[in-house]
C-alpha cells in the first residue's frame, strides 16, 4: 500500500504537530469523515505499539483521510501559552486541530478515535462540536456499577487470599457493600489503582452529560472494552448500566473483548481492532 | 522546530529539526543527530530525547532527531526494516543535517540500540562524525537479543516474516540474525566520545573509553504505568553540558 504521509502543523500558533495520511483512493474520500486519532496518556502520536500509525495507514487504504497528532505538551507539540486548565486546553487543542483540517484540507466531518484518556477526551469533546459525527472509544472511563462489583468479587472469591480476608472480616466486598448501602468508608481505597474519583456523583454526572451531548449531536459510537481493565470495567453492558439515561439506541456498537490487553499489544489484537474500526466506519457512518 | 520528512521516496524518514540558540562564543556550527532505541524502548524514550534536544539547543547545538524506517512516523513496517538499513538512515540524517546547517562535521548521540548503531556509523564516517555520545548503549547484540526474546511469543502462523513478537513489535528472523551478530565497535571511534551509564551495575568495559556513571532512571523503561519513560534530568544535563 502506498501511503504518502505529510506533516501538518495545526492551531493558530502551529504548535500542534500532526501527521496526515491521505486517502490512497481519493475518490469518495471527500464525502467520508476524516478520522482523527488522539493521544493515549502521554504516549506520543504514534500510539502504543505504533497502533495509531497502523490504524491511519489502514484507513487511508480504505479511502479515509486519517490524522494523528500530539496534544499540547505531549510528543512534539509545544505547550499552550494561554494558561488553560488541562482539560480545557485539551479540548481547545482538538478544536484547533479540526479547524486547521477544515481550513487547509476542506474536512467537514470527523470521527475521533481514542484509547484510554484519548477515549475520554473524544467523548467529552464530541458534544461540543457538531462536526464530530462518530467516536471510536477504546477503554473509556466508565463508573463502577453494582454488577461490576458482583463480577469483581465473585472472581476474587476464588482466591485463597480473598477467603482469608473474608475470614478476617477485611474483605473489600463487605466494605463495598457497606458503602453501597449508604455507610462505611470509601471501599475503593482498598482497591489497587481503582479510579475512585469516577464514582463520585460529580464525575458520574460529568461523564453522563458528555455521553448525552455526544449522543444528542447525532454521533455514532464504537466502544471496545478490554478484559485487562478489570479494575475499571468487567462486562460489556457496564457502559449502559452506568449511563441508563443516555439513549444510545442503534447508534452504539458495544463490545467486550476477553483475553485482550489494554493497549492491544499482540499483533493479532491490534490487527483485530484496526479491522473492526474499518468495518464499523464503513457500515455506521453515512458517506 | 521543524517536523518534516526527508530521505528518498522509497525510504521516507520522519524527523524533527530544532535549531541551536545563537551563542556568543562563535564556536562554529555544531550539529547533532539523535539516534533512538527500538521498540517499546523507543516509545518510552521519546520524551527524554525531545528534552535532550531542547537542552542541546540551549547550548547552541542544532539537533535532528528522527525515526528509523519502519518505526515511529517514518514510512515502512518493521518487517521491511533491517539494522543495515537503520545505519543507512543515520547516514541519511547526517547528510540532511549537514545540508541544513552547513556544519562541516556532526556529532551523534545514541541511546541503547541507537548507541550501538551510532558507534558503527561513526566508525565508518570518521570524516563526517567528530563526536559521539553513547548513552547506555547495547554492548552485545547477542545478549540484547536474548533479553528481547525472553517470553516473546513466536509470531502467529500466517503472519509473514517469521520471528517473534517482542512486546508488540515484530522482530523478524532476518533482523534477529543481524542482532545476533551485532557488536559494539570499540576502536576507531571519534576522539571525542562520551559513554554515559545511568543504570546501576558493573557494566561492560568499552575499550579504553572511560564510562561515566550518572544517577538517573532509565529513560527507556516504563515509569509508573504511564506508557512513557522517566526523564532522567541529570543524564540529559550531563550530555548537554559535554557539548557546551
Amino acid at each position: 500500500m502506498g501511503v504518502n504521509e505529510q506533516v501538518l502543523r495545526m492551531g493558530p500558533r502551529k504548535a500542534l504537530v500532526g501527521i496526515v495520511t491521505p486517502a490512497v483512493e481519493a475518490a469518495g474520500a471527500g464525502e467520508r469523515p476524516t478520522v482523527v486519532v488522539l493521544n493515549s496518556g502521554i504516549i506520543h502520536r504514534v500510539g502504543a505499539n505504533r497502533m495509531s500509525v497502523q490504524l491511519c495507514r489502514a484507513l487511508a487504504g480504505q479511502g479515509f483521510h486519517a490524522v494523528r497528532f500530539d496534544l499540547s505538551g505531549i510528543g512534539d507539540s509545544e505547550p499552550r501559552e494561554d494558561g488553560l486548565a488541562l482539560l480545557d486546553g485539551t479540548l481547545a487543542d482538538i478544536r484547533e486541530a479540526l479547524d486547521t483540517l477544515e481550513a487547509t484540507r476542506g474536512c467537514k466531518r470527523f470521527v475521533l478515535v481514542g484509547l484510554c484518556s484519548g477515549a475520554d477526551h473524544a467523548v467529552v469533546y464530541a458534544g461540543r462540536d457538531p462536526r464530530v459525527v462518530g467516536l471510536v472509544l477504546l477503554d473509556p472511563s466508565i463508573p463502577h456499577t453494582p454488577r461490576y462489583y458482583l463480577n469483581h468479587y465473585a472472581r476474587r472469591a476464588t482466591r485463597l487470599s480473598s477467603w482469608m480476608n473474608i475470614a478476617r472480616g477485611k474483605h473489600p466486598l463487605w466494605q463495598a457493600l457497606g458503602q453501597r448501602m449508604g455507610g462505611g468508608p470509601a471501599a475503593e481505597e482498598a482497591e489497587e489503582g481503582a479510579r475512585a474519583d469516577l464514582d463520585t456523583p460529580q464525575a458520574r454526572a460529568f461523564l453522563s452529560q458528555a455521553y448525552l451531548a455526544a449522543q444528542a449531536t447525532g454521533n455514532h459510537f464504537l466502544v471496545v472494552l478490554t478484559a485487562e481493565r478489570e479494575d475499571y470495567h468487567n462486562y460489556r453492558e457496564q457502559l449502559l448500566d452506568a449511563f441508563p439515561e443516555v439513549p444510545f439506541g442503534d447508534r452504539l456498537q458495544l463490545e467486550y473483548w476477553e483475553d485482550t490487553d489494554h493497549t492491544f499489544t499482540p499483533e493479532g489484537s491490534r490487527g483485530r481492532v484496526v479491522e473492526r474500526i474499518q468495518v464499523w466506519l464503513l457500515a455506521a457512518i453515512p458517506g | 522546530m521543524n517536523p518534516f520528512f526527508f530521505g528518498t521516496r522509497q525510504r521516507r524518514l520522519f524527523g524533527v529539526y530544532t535549531p541551536g540558540r545563537a551563542t556568543a562564543a562563535g564556536a562554529g556550527t555544531r550539529a547533532v543527530v539523535l539516534c533512538a532505541p527500538w521498540g517499546q524502548e523507543y516509545l518510552r524514550a521519546h520524551r527524554s530525547l525531545r528534552q535532550l534536544g531542547a537542552l542541546l539547543n540551549q547550548a547552541g547545538v542544532h539537533v535532528l532527531r528522527f525515526d528509523y524506517f519502519g518505526t515511529g512516523d517514518s514510512a515502512g513496517e518493521m518487517l521491511d526494516a533491517s539494522l543495515a538499513g537503520w545505519e543507512q538512515d543515520i547516514e541519511t540524517a547526517i547528510d540532511e543535517l549537514r545540508d541544513s546547517t552547513d556544519a562541516a562535521r556532526v556529532g551523534l548521540v545514541g541511546l541503547r540500540l541507537g548507541g550501538t548503531l551510532a558507534a558503527r556509523v561513526a566508525q565508518r564516517r570518521r570524516k563526517d562524525v567528530d563526536a559521539l555520545v553513547l548513552w547506555d548503549p547495547v554492548m552485545s547484540g547477542e545478549a540484547y537479543l536474548r533479553e528481547l526474546l525472553v517470553d516473546a511469543p513466536a509470531r502467529a502462523a500466517g503472519l509473514s516474516g517469521g520471528g517473534h513478537e517482542v512486546m508488540g513489535f515484530a522482530l523478524g528472523e532476518a533482523m534477529a540474525a543481524e542482532l545476533q551478530a551485532l557488536a559494539m565497535p570499540v576502536q576507531e571511534l571519534p576522539a571525542r566520545t562520551l559513554v554515559v551509564r545511568s543504570v546501576q551495575g558493573p557494566g561492560e568495559p568499552l575499550g579504553d573509553l572511560a564510562v561515566e556513571q550518572v544517577e538517573g532512571q532509565p529513560a527507556w523503561l516504563e515509569d509508573h504505568h504511564s506508557g512513557a519513560g522517566a526523564v532522567p534530568v541529570k543524564v540529559l544535563q550531563r550530555i548537554a553540558q559535554w557539548w557546551s
